[in-house]
């Protein structure tokens, strides 16, 4: 299943007027990957974003697009890229068609039909030849993505890719880009700071701060929890027992709740034991854990945890 | 590379910005031409006035006159070698007036065509430039558009070229139309004839004076060519430089403020070119070259025809390379 | 699509505009710098005229006539081409058996400053140096174009013209004596070939004209005005030539033999 990596990004550094502003991410990207990209305003995402595509030159390190160098190779490497930066800037004097055209212009491989096809896939056909002065944000959005997955590119960047779009739309947008991830086995590249959003869609997630990535993990792994609270009479006989008996360190948390992550060890076992031992137990449940708990775990205060 | 200058030209068509350039020269002509010819009628009634009413009319006899008497300065031996050229080009212009009944106060389409140009070349024609090319780059900078343009299987100097040669291709479509413009709008004042006229040139500066020894005659139609060639120069000089400032300065006001300051400043400073030596090898101070033909101007030592162009020629070359350097260089933060 | 049919016209205007541009840039650079261009077809071949080109050295047996100035100088409308060169030379025969050297540097249309610039290019210190005698005909050319303006004008522009020519005539004057002491120098006045269509006022102004050359020409010892206006005055019919302006060949000789017996008793002593 893995295949070549798609993105790979070697302790990529940047220092501007003299402030060490990346210090050093390193990264590896795989087809059929929907990855997030995490962090407060000012982390780095958007620096980071911009010297994937070459618009900003590192100051050490690499950056990668299915192999290829974007130092010295960088017409092949970005030939495999579409992407949206920030807002999607088109020209305002062209409609939408003609915006369109004009990128396609740039890339001999884009078809007529595949025009058609893409503006059809992001809902603009009714308006596709208006001024794009005359768009709402949505729409706008929306002809950013077209143009940016028009040239069926290996590796889709996306910054910020829902802002503006009502929930129908956004709901509309997760689809269709599972669809191009899994489907068209697409690697997605998303950075946002719409924590629901990047829980729903993503599959990896990466938290920066400061410029440097201090979690990558699978999503999954995150929300997915083993933190189990119980309210008993007897608290300290109750984190007795977990250690003698499966090794789990429990923590007090108040009068008569403890917690533990149980790690998949069978709950009513554990809850069974309880009983036979003579605890009074009143209540028992997981704690869901949101990304957004980890996010602001991560990311407050000044130690990097 | 032909796709994408095809992108920017329609591009530019799209910003209606060269309607506006080419909306803007036919009010000027319009202009200058009605002026013109108010200027004429006025002249011509004062010469009525003063010389009686056949004065006017009497341009024959005169000519007449000035040709016998030219033709025995010419025989004298006594005449000096240099004059002899000058005298001979005067000589055909007004056999060439008799022959073809043409009275030399009337202005023709030709004669204005040319001397539009000849007044525009140093000021109007580079504001005109300067409104297409300012622009090219710096306003894709602040409408962000630039970031969707770069992020694509094409070099950074591709792009840059591809603009560059889109305002090479406009400044070849302003100085046809300035001269298309010209020639129909004051053919509507003074008639469209005039083309085969003799004007005289051919005039060179040597040891800092005016050397007339190889004056001639060629036809108006061959002497508004070099005219318009010569504006043409200047245009894709002048452009050049505003381009570089554009993408320099990221802000298509300020550029257009700088190098209009600039232009504006080279009036002041050609008052300073025979004392103070730098300034000759200023851009500003060498836009005049239809002055070497026509041989209207003050000869300053080692100013001629080649010198400008050189120095010009090095000034485009500068800008370009500076453009494509800091171009393909630059962070793009917007 | 109309931007694209609009596209296909800019780039062929541009394409074509670019060449002819081009070859025009190349002519203008080629027509102010390179060597020589092609001057005009028309070659002219001096007129024959009784111009003296010998270089004759001071010599005992020779007597050399300098005639400076204008066409009538020149001695242009004589019928037969000899006007004062001919016609002086002539009367000098009369009064001297020295042999009579003419030099002839009369051009014409010159006014007062272009003789002015004629001598100062040196071309003819020589020449000055070796004369005899030198005749000078200026002033008609300075003074034509007053005469057609209307009467207010007139006197404005007549003062203005005339300071100027004075200026010229007395900075000529000092050339020729710094550059020859001894030559005796004959200015010639003016006469009005319109006598018959001009005003008391325009014959008042002639007159001025007239009076004050020969004041300053009398201001040098060795200088002579000798007055034409009175032969002329009812003597047009006669004198004039068919360009109604200048002499005809009767006029030269009339004025060759006034200008000969003013100065007869120098030649002779000569």
């Amino acid at each position: 299943m893995q295949q070549s990596a798609v993105l790979e990004l070697n302790n990529l550094r940047k220092t501007i007027k003299g402030k060490e502003i990346i210090k050093g991410i390193d990264l590896t990207l795989y087809s059929s990957q929907i990855f997030g990209f995490l962090g407060p305003n000012g982390a780095g995402k958007t620096t980071t974003i911009r010297m994937i595509v070459g618009l900003i030159k590192p100051s050490k390190g690499s950056v990668s697009i299915c192999g290829y160098s974007v130092a010295h190779d960088f017409g092949k490497a970005l030939s495999n890229v579409g992407c949206i930066i920030e807002s999607p800037d088109m020209y305002k004097y062209l409609t939408g068609m003609e915006n369109l055209l004009q990128f396609a212009a740039m890339d001999k491989q884009i078809s007529q039909q595949r025009i058609k096809d893409v503006v059809d896939m992001v809902g603009l056909q009714h308006r596709v030849n208006d001024k794009v002065s005359t768009y709402s944000l949505g729409m706008r959005q929306r002809l950013g993505i077209a143009q940016a997955i028009m040239s069926r590119p290996k590796l889709l960047i996306l910054d910020e890719p829902t802002n503006g779009l009502d929930p129908a739309g956004i709901t509309e947008f997760r689809n269709l880009i599972r669809k191009l991830a899994y489907e068209e086995g697409m690697t997605v590249f998303v950075s946002s700071h719409l924590l629901v959003e990047i829980q729903q869609m993503c599959d990896v997630v990466s938290i920066i701060k400061q410029g440097s990535v201090i979690k990558t993990a699978n999503v999954q792994e995150i929300i997915h929890n083993d933190q189990i609270e119980w309210q008993l009479n007897n608290p300290e006989k109750a984190i007795a027992i977990l250690r003698e008996h499966w090794n789990i360190e429990a923590v007090q948390l108040k009068k008569n709740t403890i917690s533990a992550d149980i790690s998949q060890q069978p709950l009513d076992r554990i809850n069974e034991l309880f009983i036979r031992e003579g605890l009074a137990l009143t209540y028992c449940s997981t704690k869901q854990n949101t990304l957004e708990d980890l996010f602001l775990d991560l990311t407050e205060g000044d130690e990097i945890v | 590379m032909y796709s994408l200058i095809k992108n920017e030209v329609i591009k530019m068509i799209s910003k209606k910005r060269l309607m506006f350039v080419l909306a803007i020269l036919v009010v000027l002509i319009s202009v200058f031409a009605y002026g013109q010819n108010q200027t004429l009628a006025r002249t011509k009634a004062q010469l009525s006035q003063r010389m009686g009413i056949t004065a006017t009319d009497d341009w024959r006899k005169l000519a007449g006159q000035q040709l016998i008497d030219l033709k025995n300065r010419l025989d004298s031996p006594y005449m000096d070698e240099k004059n002899k050229s000058s005298t001979r080009v005067r000589m055909e212009q007004l056999q060439y007036n008799v022959d073809n009944n043409i009275n030399p106060l009337e202005q023709s389409a030709a004669k204005f065509t040319t001397k539009f140009m000849e007044q525009a070349i140093f000021l109007f024609l580079p504001l005109l430039i300067i409104m297409l090319s300012a622009d090219m780059v710096s306003g894709e900078s602040s409408s962000g558009t630039i970031k969707l343009l770069l992020v694509r299987n094409v070099p950074r100097w591709k792009i840059l070229l591809s603009k560059y040669l889109t305002l090479v291709i406009l400044e070849v479509l302003v100085v046809f139309f300035a001269f298309v413009l010209s020639a129909i709008i004051s053919g509507a004042f003074f008639g469209y004839g005039g083309w085969l006229a003799p004007v005289a040139t051919g005039f060179k500066v040597l040891a800092g004076k005016l050397d007339s020894t190889s004056v001639l005659n060629v036809p108006q139609w061959r002497y508004s060519l070099m005219v318009y060639s010569l504006a043409f120069f200047v245009a894709v000089v002048v452009g050049s430089i505003s381009f570089m400032i554009s993408i320099l300065v990221k802000s298509t006001a300020a550029s257009i403020g700088i190098i209009m300051s600039t232009l504006v400043a080279g009036n002041f400073i050609s008052f300073f070119l025979t004392d103070w030596k730098i300034t000759r090898y200023m851009f500003m101070v060498n836009l005049r070259l239809t002055d070497y033909l026509s041989g209207s101007f003050q000869p300053i030592e080692g100013m001629n025809m080649l010198f400008s162009i050189t120095v010009l020629l090095g000034w485009a070359i500068a800008s370009i390379i500076i453009s494509f350097v800091y171009f393909t260089r630059q962070d793009i933060l917007v | 699509m109309l931007k694209k049919s609009m596209w296909y016209s800019i780039l062929t205007i541009a394409c074509v505009g670019f060449i002819v541009l081009a070859i025009g840039f190349y002519q203008a650079i080629i027509i102010t710098t390179a060597a020589n261009p092609q001057p005009s077809a028309k070659a002219e071949t001096p007129q024959t005229s009784p111009v003296s080109t010998k270089l004759s050295s001071q010599n005992a047996n020779s007597f050399k006539l300098l005639i400076l100035g204008d066409s009538i100088a020149k001695g242009t409308g004589d019928e037969k081409g000899k006007g004062f060169s001919g016609y002086l030379t002539e009367s000098f025969k009369n009064v001297t058996s020295k042999e009579i050297i003419v030099n002839n540097a009369g051009i014409d249309g010159l006014e007062s400053l272009g003789l002015l610039e004629q001598l100062q290019n040196k071309s003819l210190d020589k020449t000055i140096s070796e004369s005899d005698i030198i005749l000078v005909s200026i002033g008609g050319n300075d003074i034509r174009s007053i005469l057609s303006l209307n009467d207010l004008a007139k006197e404005d522009q007549f003062k203005v013209r005339m300071a100027s020519y004075l200026g010229n005539l007395k900075q000529t004057m000092k050339v020729l004596r710094t550059t020859n002491p001894n030559s005796i120098v004959i200015i010639l006045g003016l006469y009005n070939p319109y006598e018959k269509v001009s005003s008391a006022e325009d014959t008042k102004l002639l007159n001025t004209w007239n009076y004050n050359t020969q004041l300053l020409v009398e201001q040098d010892g060795k200088g002579i005005f000798i007055p034409t206006h009175d032969l002329l005055k009812f003597n047009l019919g006669r004198y004039i030539a068919k360009d109604g302006m200048h002499p005809n060949s009767a006029g030269y000789q009339a004025l060759s033999n006034r200008i000969s017996k003013s100065v007869e008793p120098i030649i002779s002593g000569l």
